[in-house]
């Protein structure tokens, strides 16, 4: 298994494609400390449905866990573009070249292939987690300051924090980065595969959220940005973290016996 | 010991019979060609071998072992089947490297493989900047990683130009006489003619022929090929021919006589007494393409691929 893993992290070791997978981290998370910092100092509040972020209340920015609030609050759209990479690492030069041929003939026990492959972008999305979290402290602090939010408390069990908010995006955004493996594997496509991941985020959980009444609170986003946060008022912690189980090992069920038995035709 | 046997090897897509029943048992060492029309099923056969999709009905081994566990032989077995596929942001040598440790394999072999395709130098590059000949080329290295007992190879000198074909030829000859086996499929007949030591024909997913090359190419026919002085006397000729009874047929530009070199003069003489003068008269011998034409049809094997469940059901 080791082999599979160290052939695919060299696979994955593509400049360009780890420049933007990082890059983007690193952007969404700047960017989300800014306009979040921003929006809460001034008494803001986003709509219910809001796609893609959850900002926190100003006494929550002010908390020890403000400092790293910016992770969670853009955990969906970190999510996004780990799907999408995850998607790509897994069709995008495979079936469009035919690559995965190549690897089929070379290791036809397939579902160590796939479990290779998930365990090698497990380890790449944990440093693409880092660059988040690094770059959310580096902008935290000045924009909070610039902003007028009190950083008082902000040192305080700073390790754990910190660790805190890192494990819980980390579990959050493998939980995407798998339904992006699963989508692409079952779509043969990347492209395809980030279509409806985005799609789904940005319009159909929007829509279910914005209908009066309907339950929303197990739907995937929600769930997701629940792990990140650590839980919300509308899921506990550990409801969140048994759902997104749920959801990996359903997705990873279907994904691992479509790839072991279906044709390689591509 | 038989390098691959198939015994009523068949695959079906939904009506379309890729292969049926196909029997076989191809002798190892030497350079094997595999040969059909389109859609005969020749990459039907070496997916199955290979794992990637699984036979409808029948079985099959390669270097002695089932292909229900492909595990146990792919590490003796270097493939290229189809366009050579890579990742193009990446360079020849990480390409190599990735597969490498996928088939664990020292890393070593990843230089010994560039330098006998000849890329040392052009190794670094991204894979997307290049021609497609040097793609092959990378294909062929791919193949070779693992340094095989066995390798198939699917259209290898494709994209090539004429020093690289020659090149190739060369380095497949030299794998069959150092006791490897070599698959060749390939639709260049003049390319399997030169480097094959044994050759299988495919058609409709059937077995037409399998045996040394030497024995297929014993069937080929002396022929003396003719023009008439003038093109309006071609017909008048054939005519006169055919009445004197030679066996004729139309061929480029002029006329083709099955007959060898010895009754030119006789031809000659037939064509005089017939009122026509000869402005070429040159003696030829059929080649492997013109016994595969003959032996499989001279359309496009998938346009006259009619052979659905239905028909052989019925039959």
């Amino acid at each position: 298994m080791l082999a599979v893993v160290r052939s695919e992290l060299t696979r994955l070791g593509q400049p360009r494609l780890l420049a933007i997978w990082f890059g983007l981290m690193a952007l969404f998370a700047a960017m989300i400390n800014t306009i979040m910092v921003t929006f809460v100092s001034g008494g803001g509040s986003l709509p219910p449905g809001a796609p893609g972020v959850a900002f926190p209340t100003l006494a929550a920015m002010e908390s020890p866990s403000g400092l790293m609030a910016g992770l969670a609050a853009a955990s969906s759209l970190f999510g996004v573009v780990t799907l999408s990479f995850w998607a790509v690492a897994t069709a995008g030069d495979y079936y469009s070249s035919g690559l995965i041929r190549l690897l089929v003939a070379a290791e036809p026990r397939r579902w160590r292939l796939l479990a290779g492959k998930i365990i090698a972008l497990l380890l790449v999305t944990a440093v693409a987690t880092t660059v988040a979290a690094v770059v959310n402290i580096a902008v935290a602090m000045p924009a909070a300051g610039a902003a007028g939010i009190s950083t008082a408390a902000w040192g305080t069990d700073l390790g754990e924090v910190v660790g805190t908010a890192w494990i819980n995006l980390y579990l959050a955004l493998a939980v995407w980065g798998v339904l992006g493996l699963v989508i692409a594997v079952l779509a043969r496509s990347a492209a395809a595969a980030i279509s409806i991941g985005v799609g789904y985020l940005l319009v159909v959980e929007s829509m279910i959220k914005l209908v009066g009444g309907a339950p929303s609170d197990w739907l995937l986003g929600t769930t997701l940005n629940a792990v990140a946060s650590g839980g919300t008022a509308a899921i506990a912690y550990g409801t969140a973290v048994a759902l997104a189980v749920a959801y990996v090992t359903l997705g990873l069920l279907l994904a691992g016996i479509v790839f072991v038995r279906r044709d390689v035709t591509d | 010991m038989s390098v691959l046997a198939t015994t009523d090897l068949t695959r079906r897509f939904g009506a379309i019979i890729a292969l049926d029943r196909l029997t076989m048992d191809l002798p190892s060492a030497g350079v094997i060609g595999l040969v059909g029309p389109n859609g005969s099923g020749k990459s039907t056969l070496i997916r199955i071998l290979l794992g990637l999709i699984k036979p409808t009905g029948g079985s099959a081994s390669v270097l002695g072992s089932s292909i229900s566990s492909p595990q146990t032989y792919t590490s003796r077995v270097g493939v290229l089947v189809e366009s050579p596929a890579f990742i193009g942001s990446l360079s020849p040598r990480a390409n190599l490297v990735s597969l490498a440790r996928l088939r664990g394999v020292p890393l070593e072999r990843v230089d010994a493989v560039l330098a006998q395709v000849g890329l040392i130098g052009r190794d670094r590059e991204p894979v997307k900047r290049f021609s497609l000949g040097m793609k092959q080329r990378l294909g062929i290295a791919a193949a070779l990683l693992s340094d095989p007992d066995l390798l198939i190879l699917d259209e290898p000198t494709n994209g090539l130009d004429p020093a690289g074909i020659v090149e190739i030829r060369e380095l497949l000859r030299q794998l069959g006489r150092a006791g490897r086996t070599v698959i060749v499929s390939s639709h260049q007949l003049s390319e399997i003619e030169a480097v094959c030591d044994h050759l299988v024909i495919v058609r409709f997913g059937e077995l037409i022929f399998s045996g040394p090359m030497s024995e297929v190419l014993k069937r080929t026919r002396e022929h003396i090929d003719i023009a008439a002085e003038h093109d309006e006397a071609t017909q008048p000729l054939l005519d006169a021919l055919v009445a004197d009874g030679w066996t004729v047929s139309a061929s480029d530009g002029g006329l083709r006589v099955v007959a060898g070199a010895s009754r030119a003069a006789d031809l000659n003489r037939a064509a005089t007494a017939a009122g026509v003068t000869l402005s070429r008269l040159a003696v030829g011998q059929d080649n492997l393409e013109e016994i595969f034409l003959a032996m499989t049809g001279r359309v496009d094997g998938e346009l006259t691929r009619d052979r659905h469940l239905t028909d052989v059901e019925v039959a």
